[in-house]
């Protein structure tokens, strides 16, 4: 390791303990600001019923066998038939709803609020940490690493002869950023756990594509193969009978 | 459905909230968490946590969830007045919520103000056209009128969006048998046997509609469902056993003039046969000369 | 923190309630995120650096699933549907918190 760099114990009272105390608050306050601003929506009949209609399709493909095969194909018939089956989606159907989902305002508004109440106080912590805290050398992480990590450790200063385990107090709002996340499901109950990550990813994602699952859904409930299980419980059944009376 | 270890431990802790042992507040959850209806020790139990201001505010936000259920338990047991207090509690603290409306729905429901009810859940359904309790309870309430037909219809309205709720298809089912439309309550049975496919009591229902159906095809799977009733319940149920024999001797008599080939194996019938003998004979020796007289009619022992 | 709820089994097939299993999950995830940070702390204190720091996680979250596989008396078939869940589940998703409290403590500690 280089020599050791001397940080004034006023670094440590004036930065990095109040920017971590900062962090930890406005996560809090976020939470609570999301959950006031978070409208209650009503799943509408239509996403409702696809639910519903997916769960069923699955209960008959993994229960099929303990049914009488005529039932079975009666209940393939009513899913997948091309006509009005439950699961079978039109083609052009399938286009339109992600469309559809751009089109409804109710959607948009929700999406916007969620992302107004990650971004705006994420934004506002971090040019507010730039504006008070730029070019500290706060902290230093116990163990080494490689010089790949200097962009990312020391973001905010350019000293290229510092060693690497020494972090800026910008990246250590960042490392804040992620390494709270637990704390908070801590602190915060489950509804927390649901974090940044995983709501970018919806963003892109946008939710559950209900047309896709049914498709999916139809797919594999028009290749299973019917295989009565029954005719083999009746032999089942003189084995156990066999057990008891003996 | 309750588990075993879970009544069982249910039961434990009633015993021990009975005799003072306290633990009522987790007794409750318990009761909650169960869906158990045990409403007389919830009433008197969540009475004495409600009574007692000190207690009822260590529950923090809980203190409404144990009103509702307060409320609940006091109309299964006709106390309105204190269903009506803790109901008049819980919509001055949330004013114009579909869950308080739907008490004050089962209250009138309770007190009998069936017209009333009726016009309260419709209200509530305005608002909240997906709400599946107070679907549940209209349907609830048509069947408690007498009026199948409408119940019916309720019923399968509800299915139509709801279709993967296993109690309502087994409500549909049996008021399907009630009013001997087999068809359709072995419909029903077969939808609760794809949603549970090793529950035995589903395949015993099943096949007790197969049977009343009748025919020799209906006849043989029916026999096939009581098989693997008895082959789910380790042959401990007797009236998987009873149902067999019956079917067997059903099918035998139908296929009697027929050439062998058709015939079933008769290992299974005479296996049966003897499990019925030795229950009685342990359980109830008073009636075993009545069951081996049955069974020897039926030509299933000799 | 302890896995609570029991868990229905019935009969040889594995039949679980969901929301019971959930909630051990729950259970689980809860002290292992509480273990990381509290280890975390500590090995800040204790002034780890490098490998050791490491190695005490590893150790701590290894202790854990030993201590949840007593707690579920070592039938753990009856409270989940795998060993995965004891033993794996939430080991790298605790070591985020673990990092950033030891570090903070080691700087606080140690560094000034």
């Amino acid at each position: 390791m280089a020599e050791d760099l001397v940080l004034d114990t006023a670094i440590r009272d004036w930065v990095l303990i109040p920017l971590s105390v900062v962090m930890v608050l406005i996560g809090v306050l976020r939470y609570f600001v999301s959950k006031l601003m978070r409208s209650s929506q009503l799943p509408d009949a239509k996403a409702l019923k696809e639910g519903q209609v997916i769960i069923r399709a699955r209960n008959l493909k993994s229960g099929a066998n303990f049914i009488p095969s005529k039932s079975f194909r009666a209940r393939r018939v009513y899913f997948t038939n091309e006509e009005n089956g439950l699961l079978y989606v039109p083609k052009d159907q399938a286009q339109n709803a992600q469309a559809q989902m751009f089109s409804d305002p109710n959607m948009a508004m929700d999406m916007m609020k969620k992302n107004l109440s990650m971004l705006i106080p994420q934004s506002l912590t971090f040019a507010w940490v730039n504006f008070f805290f730029s070019g500290f050398v706060a902290a230093k992480i116990p163990f080494p690493l490689t010089q790949r990590f200097r962009a990312m450790l020391q973001n905010g200063i350019d000293l290229s002869t510092v060693d690497v385990s020494y972090v800026s107090s910008r990246s250590w709002y960042f490392l804040n950023l992620f390494g709270l996340r637990g704390l908070f499901s801590l602190i915060l109950g489950e509804e927390n756990a649901m974090d940044d990550t995983q709501r970018m990813m919806q963003m892109g994602g946008f939710g559950f594509d209900a047309a896709r699952s049914l498709a999916v859904e139809k797919d594999s409930l028009d290749i299973i193969q019917h295989d009565w299980a029954l005719p083999k419980m009746e032999q089942r059944a003189e084995e156990v009978l066999r057990k008891l009376l003996r | 459905m309750v588990g075993a270890a879970e009544e069982a431990q249910l039961n434990r802790l009633e015993t021990q909230v009975d005799n003072g042992g306290g633990g009522a507040w987790e007794y409750l959850c318990h009761v909650r968490k169960l869906k158990a209806r045990r409403p007389d020790k919830v009433l008197k139990h969540g009475l004495s946590i409600l009574n007692n201001a000190k207690a009822r505010s260590n529950l923090g936000a809980e203190e409404w969830t144990l009103y509702e259920q307060v409320a609940i338990a006091a109309m299964d047991c006709q106390r309105l007045d204190i269903a009506k207090d803790c109901i008049s509690v819980l919509s001055k603290k949330f004013p114009g919520s579909t869950r308080v409306g739907r008490l004050e729905g089962m209250l009138f429901e309770a007190s009998g103000a069936w017209a009333d009810a009726e016009r309260a859940y419709e209200r509530l359904l305005q608002d909240s056209p997906h709400d599946q309790v107070i679907q549940k309870r209209k349907i609830a309430m048509a069947k408690a009128l007498g009026n199948i037909a409408a119940a019916v219809e309720y019923l399968n309205k509800y299915l139509e969006i709801f279709m993967a709720d296993q109690d309502a298809w087994r409500e549909l089912a049996e008021i399907y048998v009630s009013l001997q439309m087999y068809k359709q309550a072995a419909f029903c049975y077969e939808e609760l046997i794809l949603c549970q496919p090793t529950d035995p009591l589903y395949h015993l229902a099943y096949a007790e509609v197969l049977y009343t159906m009748g025919g020799l095809e209906n006849l043989q799977t029916a026999k096939k469902y009581y098989a693997s009733a008895i082959n789910f319940t380790g042959g401990k149920n007797t009236r998987a056993l009873y149902g067999l024999c019956l079917c067997s001797s059903a099918i035998n008599q139908i296929t009697k003039g027929r050439n062998k080939e058709d015939k079933e194996s008769p290992d299974l019938q005479s296996l049966v046969a003897e499990a019925l003998v030795k229950d009685y004979k342990k359980k109830a020796p008073a009636k075993l000369p009545l069951v081996t007289n049955t069974l020897k009619s039926m030509k299933l022992i000799s | 923190m302890d896995p609570r709820g029991k868990e229905k089994q019935s009969d040889d097939l594995q039949i679980f309630s969901a929301e019971n299993l959930q909630s051990n999950m729950k259970s689980i995830y809860y002290s292992r995120t509480f273990l990381s940070i509290v280890g975390g702390v500590v090995a800040g204190i204790w002034g780890f650096t490098g490998l050791m720091g490491f190695v005490f996680y590893f150790l701590v979250m290894a202790i854990a699933s030993m201590l949840f596989a007593a707690k579920a008396k070592f039938s753990v078939r009856t409270y989940f549907d795998s060993w995965n869940r004891i033993v794996v589940d939430g080991f790298l998703g605790g070591l985020m918190s673990f990092v950033l409290f030891w570090t903070f403590a080691y700087d606080i500690v140690h560094i000034f």
